[in-house]
């Protein structure tokens, strides 16, 4: 092989090597969303009710303690699951039941879903169970519009309302 | 499977080799210089991530518009690093990975090698982590997806189990400490590569570090040109309000990403952990049950006559060069030629290379690529040394700290080196006392290498003898004296499980004393028989030894022979010649190694004697007759043993 076209198929080889980064470095596009689809993402950090309420210790079960361990309250630690179920214009998209964190279990409660949803408008309902019976007794419902690639964050914080859409 | 993988592996990249040897020719090929080629990718992206941080702004508000004023605002300058820093980036990985599946197609990923490949697959791990944190720091939509399919993807971790994500479902909870953290992983990450990746090349002799300067050149502007042509640039700007629906996916950092939302982050946590451990097992893989003999030998090189030892799968080259000899080499993949050497004696695997690199007839010829080619027996070779001089034998002052007569012409000798030290030696091997004209005396170690304290000689007077005379008359306790060494290509081979016969004339006993002592110390369980041939029973100096050794240990006989008894010796024992007593009670010794040290007139008589006997030449060894013909180098003394001038 002559010196000329030796240098021409080199510079044609690194041509090819530079061609490769500058189209896998971008291409081909990649999709995290389906197409016309919305993203609802379902986070929540929530400790739950005890699964035991406290109790207020008789005079005697206090006499019987070492002075220093007197609590007026005896509180086992153990709380209750938090329970979550999301419904999209009536049907099911996610249950969650989100068991708290610690050796003892008394610790909040985290969960984490992404729902990829279609875009549109939608009904959403949210309930919301943090007692040991297991009572839905937060939820909240409304009409979302969802367009695509919207991302509905739903979270729970009581302090702030309860179940948050944002 | 696994052989099968390979081989496709090695035929696909022998011939890959081949179409880019025409092309740049054998000593420029970029697949012999993957790893090279990955550290200048390396200096690349750390240049131009310290420009683009001189200007970059580590707070949510800015990290986006300093990135687009770094891109747009001084596009000759900031436009051009920021692309560069993108694609020398995924030139590295592009070349890591291909540097790392070749070391696996031609096996040199196993034996000792392991720690280098090892490391390559933590090295790759960490050059991800650094490059997929770096997409964070502009701050577009591809940063917010890369940040919130990170925290997604590690959420599934019991550890985080869903609080990762938190920190990123609005613009609320991004602050600017998230930035100093990023930048502070991204300058951290990349250390760490730095001082990884100085590890991983520590352990190869010489490694290069960067490739031929035609390659970065080249690179370099190819590199540039592509950076003009399609400058990196941003997405949109970061709004976790909503998602992207395409991105501009860089396939080189982040494909484990784009089966994050086909599979679950915990099925993709699961292939890439199972992918990391079967490549970080594989220098063990498929896993050999039960005890295995070790595969280490010696390589015996000319011209410098010096004894190495070679590691399990090591090549010729990789042990010649650690040991500093001056051995030529280029490409270190089979494909230049530049190595080629000759063996001398023992048996090699020659490897896979390129048929231009190697000729049928050269290997006819016995000559081999060093770069490749593993011993699988001890071996001798002999290369022409590059450009350095051969290295020279270390000289030594000592200080003679006993002297003993052992037989009316054998003195024993003690020598303690200067400072005490020890010299490290191969059982056989010798010494060359220099005298003050310039001549030598060669006198063989005759304490075992693992035996502290001085250095053991046995001489023994030769008449008229320059030095051996001074040792009998005016040497005394406390002299000074200055010797080279060690040198010596007779040493006691370790491998095989044949029967070893030591054949000792006169002094030609103390290498033996080295190599059986050694072979004791070492647990040598083959048998061993030492004939031992002097004229009296007077010149037996150490008899006793032996006779000792016999007693002790089942797998060692000692027959001594003499060859002039005097009435007094009253001699009931073997007489004559001792290679011919050899002779007599060997008939066939095929299946045996001889060790023969004495005088040259009896080992020249010994060799073709016990060659018609059926002794096989690579099992005979005595520097006296083996190497004789073929050491080219005038400092290149052969054993003279008993100081014989």
């Amino acid at each position: 092989m002559n010196a000329p076209l030796r240098y021409g198929l080199q510079a044609v080889l690194y041509a090819a090597f530079a061609a490769t980064l500058g189209y896998f470095s971008t291409s081909p596009a990649f999709e995290p969303l389906p197409a016309g689809h919305a993203l609802i993402r379902l986070s929540l950090n929530h400790a739950g009710q005890r699964k035991v309420a406290c109790r207020t210790r008789s005079a005697e079960e206090l006499a019987k303690l070492a002075p220093n361990m007197r609590a007026a309250e005896d509180c086992p630690r153990e709380r209750a699951p938090v329970r979550v179920k999301v419904e999209l214009d009536g049907a099911p998209v996610a249950a969650i039941v989100a068991t708290p964190a610690g050796l003892s279990r008394d610790g909040a409660s985290v969960a984490y879903r992404r729902i990829p949803v279609k875009a549109g408008t939608h009904r959403l309902r949210v309930a919301l169970a943090d007692d040991a019976a297991g009572t839905f007794d937060r939820v909240r419902e409304e009409e979302v519009r969802l367009e695509p690639g919207r991302v509905l964050v739903i979270d729970f914080e009581p302090g702030k309302g309860g179940i948050l859409l944002r | 499977m696994l052989k099968l993988l390979q081989r496709l592996l090695q035929r696909l990249f022998l011939l890959a080799e081949s179409g880019a040897n025409a092309v740049f020719g054998d000593r420029l090929n970029p697949l012999y210089h993957l790893g090279a080629l990955s550290y200048f990718l390396f200096w690349v992206v750390v240049a131009s991530g310290l420009y683009l941080y001189a200007f970059f702004d580590t707070s949510v508000t800015d990290a986006y518009l300093s990135v687009e004023r770094i891109t747009h605002g001084q596009k000759w300058a900031g436009g051009i690093m920021r692309s560069l820093h993108r694609y020398a980036s995924d030139g590295m990985v592009l070349t890591m990975v291909l540097h790392l599946a070749r070391h696996f197609a031609f096996d040199r990923h196993r034996g000792f090698r392991w720690f280098s490949w090892v490391s390559g697959v933590v090295l790759l791990w960490l050059v991800y982590a650094a490059g997929i944190n770096g997409y964070m720091l502009p701050w577009d939509q591809l940063a917010q997806f890369t940040v919130t399919a990170t925290a997604e993807w590690f959420d599934a971790l019991p550890i985080f189990n869903g609080l990762l994500i938190r920190n990123f479902l609005s613009a609320e909870n991004v602050n600017d400490r998230l930035f100093s953290l990023l930048s502070f992983l991204h300058i951290g990450i990349p250390l760490g590569v730095l001082a990884l990746l100085w590890i991983h090349t520590h352990r190869v002799p010489q490694a290069r570090t960067l490739p031929p300067n035609p390659h970065m050149a080249a690179l370099g502007a190819a590199m540039v040109v592509l950076s003009i042509v399609k400058p990196a640039l941003s997405l949109g700007p970061a709004d976790l309000a909503f998602n992207a629906v395409a991105i501009d996916f860089d396939w080189f950092y982040l494909p484990t990403y784009a089966l994050l939302y086909r599979w679950s982050p915990g099925a993709l946590w699961a292939l890439v952990g199972g992918l990391t451990l079967l490549a970080a097992l594989a220098p063990w893989l498929p896993p050999k049950f039960g005890r295995r003999e070790l595969r280490a030998f010696h390589v015996l090189a000319n011209p410098d006559n010096r004894i190495i030892p070679v590691k399990e799968d090591e090549s010729l080259l990789d042990a010649c060069l650690r040991d500093g000899l001056a051995m030529p080499f280029d490409c270190r993949n089979g494909g230049c030629g530049v190595c080629k050497c000759t063996v001398l004696h023992g048996e090699v695997e020659l490897g896979p290379y390129q048929e231009s690199a190697l000729s049928d007839a050269e290997r006819e010829a016995g000559r081999v690529l060093a770069c490749i080619a593993k011993p699988v027996s001890d071996v001798e070779i002999e290369y022409e040394p590059s450009g350095a001089a051969v290295r020279p034998v270390l000289v030594h002052e000592a200080q003679v700290v006993s002297m003993d007569l052992l037989a009316p012409d054998v003195m024993r000798v003690r020598l303690e080196v200067e400072g005490g030290g020890r010299i490290p030696f191969y059982a056989g091997q010798y010494i060359n006392i220099l005298l003050e004209d310039g001549q030598k005396r060669a006198f063989s170690f005759a304490t075992a290498p693992h035996v502290p304290g001085p250095i053991e000689l046995h001489i023994r007077r030769i008449e008229g003898g320059l030095f051996t005379t001074r040792v009998f008359t005016t040497m005394k306790v406390g002299d000074r004296l200055r010797f080279e060494g060690p040198v010596g290509s007779f040493f006691l081979r370790e491998e095989g499980t044949k029967p070893v016969i030591f054949v000792a004339g006169a002094t030609g006993f103390a290498p033996v004393k080295s190599m059986v002592e050694h072979a004791f110390h070492a647990g040598l369980a083959r048998p061993m028989v030492l004939y031992w041939g002097t004229r009296t029973l007077a010149d037996m100096y150490l008899r006793q030894l032996p006779e000792k050794w016999a007693a002790e240990h089942p797998s060692f006989r000692f027959v001594p022979v003499l060859s002039d008894p005097r009435p007094e010796d009253a001699w009931e024992g073997r007489t004559g010649l001792v290679h011919e007593a050899i002779l007599r009670d060997y008939p066939d010794l095929a299946g045996h190694r001889i060790y023969a040290c004495g005088s040259v007139k009896m080992v020249e008589a010994a060799q073709p004697a016990f060659a018609k006997q059926g002794l096989s030449p690579d099992d005979c060894f005595s520097d006296a007759f083996k190497l004789a013909p073929r050491i080219h180098s005038k400092d290149a003394d052969l054993v003279r043993l008993g100081g014989r001038p």
